[in-house]
């Protein structure tokens, strides 16, 4: 197998932007004064998620949901092999990864419209105990989501989080992407910049 | 009174979010203190000194009055976001001082910003027997 290009410019750039602005919304999130910073990264997660999620519909090859979505057997199934140390290999994201990303895709939405509305003054208080609750369900998950990483990287003698810097992994040379995603990557940006403009209004 | 009055409070008012009047959220408070200083009674006074008081830890959020205006009467501003923040009087705002979980978690927040350390229960009390003064 040969080192091949999975990850477009819009996933790469999305995954660190959205890990960026999770970690600084969450070490300002208690704080007033940091709020206005706190709103900003967390509208960034937000707007990064929604993006996805259209990305995951239209996008290129492995960024399609279908390529990696699959059903709660198949995640088990692969997390069992993965603990008797004999997972398969996949170009994209295996089963169990697919899930943990639906999730942490979910609770982006969730943290960011709870937060948004809490910063808008739409709900009473039990919205800004929703925010609280979706924003520590999704640390966990986070938490989940590293060993997940960690794990697999050994099982298959490679180095996840570097192939999510350069977007490349192992794989046939026909499952290559031809295109490395420029223009969807701009448009990403311009998405979040606008988005993020108005949530923080 | 030796009995942890503000803990049950608190406790109950996370688990049912219970609520409470202002003035028995001052009481708590002043019989909290009286613990520490003995014959502590709430003073209004000290509660407007402590409201006016330029701390200056924090040169964005010098004061309680940089966010809730000189006061509790008024409408206030977010010093850092510019949002408008309702006032603290509850003859203005009835909801204000009676969901002691929501009281405690802005005491804590606020003080740590503005003084650096969080507000002591003889402030608190002071401070709400100010913020209430009229009621
Ligand atoms: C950064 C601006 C800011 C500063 C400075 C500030 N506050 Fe507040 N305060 C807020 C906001 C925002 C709320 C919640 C707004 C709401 O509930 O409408 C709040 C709410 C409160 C509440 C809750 C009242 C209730 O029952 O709803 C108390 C008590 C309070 N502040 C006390 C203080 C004290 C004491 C200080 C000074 C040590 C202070 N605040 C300084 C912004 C500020
Ligand atoms: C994924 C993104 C986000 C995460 C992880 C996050 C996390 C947090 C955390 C941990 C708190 C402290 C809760 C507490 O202890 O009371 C908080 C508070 C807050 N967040 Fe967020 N947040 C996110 C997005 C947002 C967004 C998009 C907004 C607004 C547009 C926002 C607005 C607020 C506000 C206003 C508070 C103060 C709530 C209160 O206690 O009154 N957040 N957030
Ligand atoms: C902070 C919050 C985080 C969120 C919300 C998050 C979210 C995601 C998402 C949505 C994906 C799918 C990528 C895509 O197809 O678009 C993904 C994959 C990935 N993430 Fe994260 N992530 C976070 C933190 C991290 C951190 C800190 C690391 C590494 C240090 C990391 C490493 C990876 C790797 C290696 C993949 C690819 C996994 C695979 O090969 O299947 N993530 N993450």
């Amino acid at each position: 197998m040969n080192k091949i290009l999975v990850w477009d410019l819009p996933v790469r750039l999305g995954h660190w932007l959205m890990v960026a602005g999770f970690a600084l919304a969450w070490v300002t999130g208690e704080s007033e004064r940091w709020r206005l910073v706190h709103v900003f990264a967390g509208s960034t997660v937000m707007a990064v998620a929604a993006y996805r999620l259209l990305w995951g519909l239209i996008g290129s090859r492995h960024a399609r949901f279908a390529d990696f979505v699959r059903g709660p057997v198949q995640a088990l199934g692969y997390l069992r092999q993965l603990l008797h140390r004999s997972p398969p290999h996949y170009t994209g994201h295996n089963p169990a990864a697919g899930w943990a990303i639906l999730l942490l895709l979910a609770l982006a939405l969730a943290s960011g419209a709870s937060g948004w509305a809490t910063y808008q003054e739409l709900g009473g208080d039990w919205i800004e105990e929703a925010h609280e609750l979706f924003a520590g369900l999704m640390l966990i998950i986070v938490g989940v989501h590293l060993l997940g990483v960690l794990l697999g990287s050994v099982a298959h003698r490679e180095n996840l989080v570097w192939s999510m810097v350069t977007g490349r992994k192992q794989g046939r040379p026909e499952e290559a992407l031809t295109r490395p995603g420029l223009l969807a990557a701009l448009s990403m940006l311009a998405w979040t910049g606008l988005a993020v403009w108005w949530l923080a209004r | 009174m030796n009995v942890p009055l503000l803990p049950m409070l608190l406790l109950a008012g996370a688990a049912t979010a219970w609520s409470a009047t202002p003035r028995e959220l001052a009481q708590s408070y002043t019989a909290e203190a009286s613990r520490l200083i003995p014959g502590f009674q709430g003073s209004a006074q000290r509660g407007a000194e402590f409201y006016a008081r330029r701390f200056a830890v924090s040169s964005h959020l010098p004061a309680c009055s940089a966010c809730h205006t000189d006061s509790p009467a008024r409408i206030g501003r977010h010093a850092v976001t510019g949002k408008t923040i309702q006032p603290l009087s509850p003859s203005a705002v009835a909801t204000r001082f009676s969901d002691p979980a929501k009281v405690e978690k802005w005491f804590r927040r606020n003080c740590t910003e503005v003084l650096g350390r969080e507000c002591s229960a003889a402030e608190k009390a002071d401070f709400i027997a100010f913020a209430t003064e009229g009621t």
